[in-house]
């Protein structure tokens, strides 16, 4: 009986040690696969940035409506924005949609970019695609 | 002599073609075909090779050599105890028992041949294993082409940028904003602090330390590289073993043929004393030597 228990003892240690490391090995797996967030996160800023640019453009709001609106969509884009910018899945995924939203960060980070230069998010992205107030009230009204 | 030699030259042919042969198909069964995945380049330390070395012993080879070490060693029990019983016996018995402790060496061979078959087979595995590892692990480091690596300057550029201002702006933005603080800011910040104090748990935790060579840290690429020389060496070592069990093989046909001619006389030749059983190939010479 004792020999029989002497014998099993080294056997059962070796299991539990191979439990052990399986266990570990499987974790350390799990834990590799950490960091990536959830898939869409560009588009679904895309989709906000979108509506947001619309918002700006459109001739039919007052501009009380236009600003209330500006700053829902604001306070939600802010947000989008930073899951865009910890995104781990986006590092180095060479897509024509992710090398567009890291060509221009002034374009594409609308509410961080403006905020960061004290500018209202209209002014900003009019003064990225070129259209200065300056450009604006130097232009003459003609025929083409 | 004519009455007495047929029979045993029969046997000693027997055995010494037996040797020749190539052992039992017992280890085509055991087989061991671990895949070169992607999460195993990424397991931290010197985890990959308990990964594999896990892996192994789950397989049907390591239970094959695992049963073969135990009858190896039954199996030099055996001839340590034949050995001490010729040293006793004499006359036709001394004869008969020298003819069992051939038989018994000739299967010895056998499992040690098998053996070291599965040794080899399992040393060549972790090669291939090891060097897909490294081909998959070269190939990722040269895939970034001239493109991406620009789409990555601007995304590191990008993250600079938001890290440096992300304090001003949440200030801006919390002063003149109607809200409060999102839900998403707020829980990442809760969760942010908690990454950080079990990052920092996991740098500091003494088996995440990355892979080292003699006390050397060493990159993931030198690592199994050494990981491939070790089990070259393990086949280079097999390979020498081979010669050993060779020699020992002629030696037992020699005895078979020296004791079917009748000049193995009993009192020429003294049996050792026999050595205790050792798993390895090299502990068995002592039986091989002597007759």
């Amino acid at each position: 009986m004792n020999a029989t228990m002497t014998s099993e003892q080294p056997r059962n240690a070796s299991h539990v040690r191979q439990t052990l490391i399986g266990i570990g090995i499987t974790v350390a797996i799990f834990a590799a696969a950490i960091g990536g967030a959830a898939a869409g996160t560009l588009e679904n800023m895309e989709r906000e940035r979108a509506i947001l640019l619309e918002t700006i453009l459109s001739g039919d709001m007052n501009a009380a409506e236009r600003e209330s609106r500006i700053q829902v969509a604001k306070t939600r884009l802010v947000d989008l924005e930073r899951m865009v910018l910890r995104d781990k899945k986006l590092i180095g995924r060479n897509t024509p949609a992710v090398r567009a939203a890291f060509d221009n960060y002034d374009l594409t980070f609308l509410v961080h970019a403006s905020t960061e230069k004290s500018r209202s998010i209209a002014d900003h992205w009019l003064g990225q695609v070129g259209v200065s107030t300056t450009a604006l009230m130097n232009a003459r009204m003609g025929r083409r | 002599m004519s009455r007495k030699t047929p029979p045993t030259l029969a046997a000693a042919i027997v055995l010494a073609t037996a040797l020749l042969t190539p052992p039992a198909a017992a280890k085509n069964a055991a087989s061991w075909s671990p895949s070169a995945s992607e999460q195993l380049i990424k397991l931290p330390g010197d985890y990959l090779k308990k990964a594999v070395d896990n892996d192994f012993s789950r397989s049907r080879l390591a239970a094959a050599l695992i049963d073969l070490d135990q009858n190896i060693s039954l199996k030099q029990r055996t001839l340590g105890d034949l050995q001490a019983a010729i040293e006793r016996a004499d006359g036709e018995l001394r004869t008969e028992l020298q003819h069992q402790f051939l038989e018994e060496k000739r299967n010895y061979i056998d499992m040690m041949k098998e053996h070291q078959d599965l040794r080899a087979k399992r040393a060549r595995t972790k090669v291939r294993l090891y060097e897909r590892l490294l081909s998959k692990l070269n190939r990722s480091q040269r895939a970034v082409t001239p493109q991406q690596a620009e789409l990555l300057t601007k995304q590191n550029s990008a993250r600079e940028r938001f890290e440096a201002s992300a304090a001003k702006i949440d200030t801006r933005l919390l002063s003149s904003s109607m809200t409060a603080e999102s839900k998403y800011a707020r829980e990442y910040a809760k969760n942010l602090t908690a990454i950080e104090s079990l990052v920092s748990a996991v740098k500091s935790h003494p088996m995440n330390q990355a892979p080292e060579i003699a006390g050397v840290p060493v990159s993931r690429g030198e690592y199994l590289r050494q990981l491939v020389a070790e089990n070259q060496a393990e086949v280079a070592v097999v390979d020498q073993e081979r010669a050993i069990l060779g020699y020992m093989a002629k030696l037992v046909s020699l005895d078979a043929l020296a004791l079917s001619e009748g000049i193995d006389a009993s009192n020429e030749t003294e049996l050792a004393e026999a050595e205790d059983p050792q798993a390895g190939v090299t502990g068995a010479v002592e039986f091989f030597v002597s007759r």
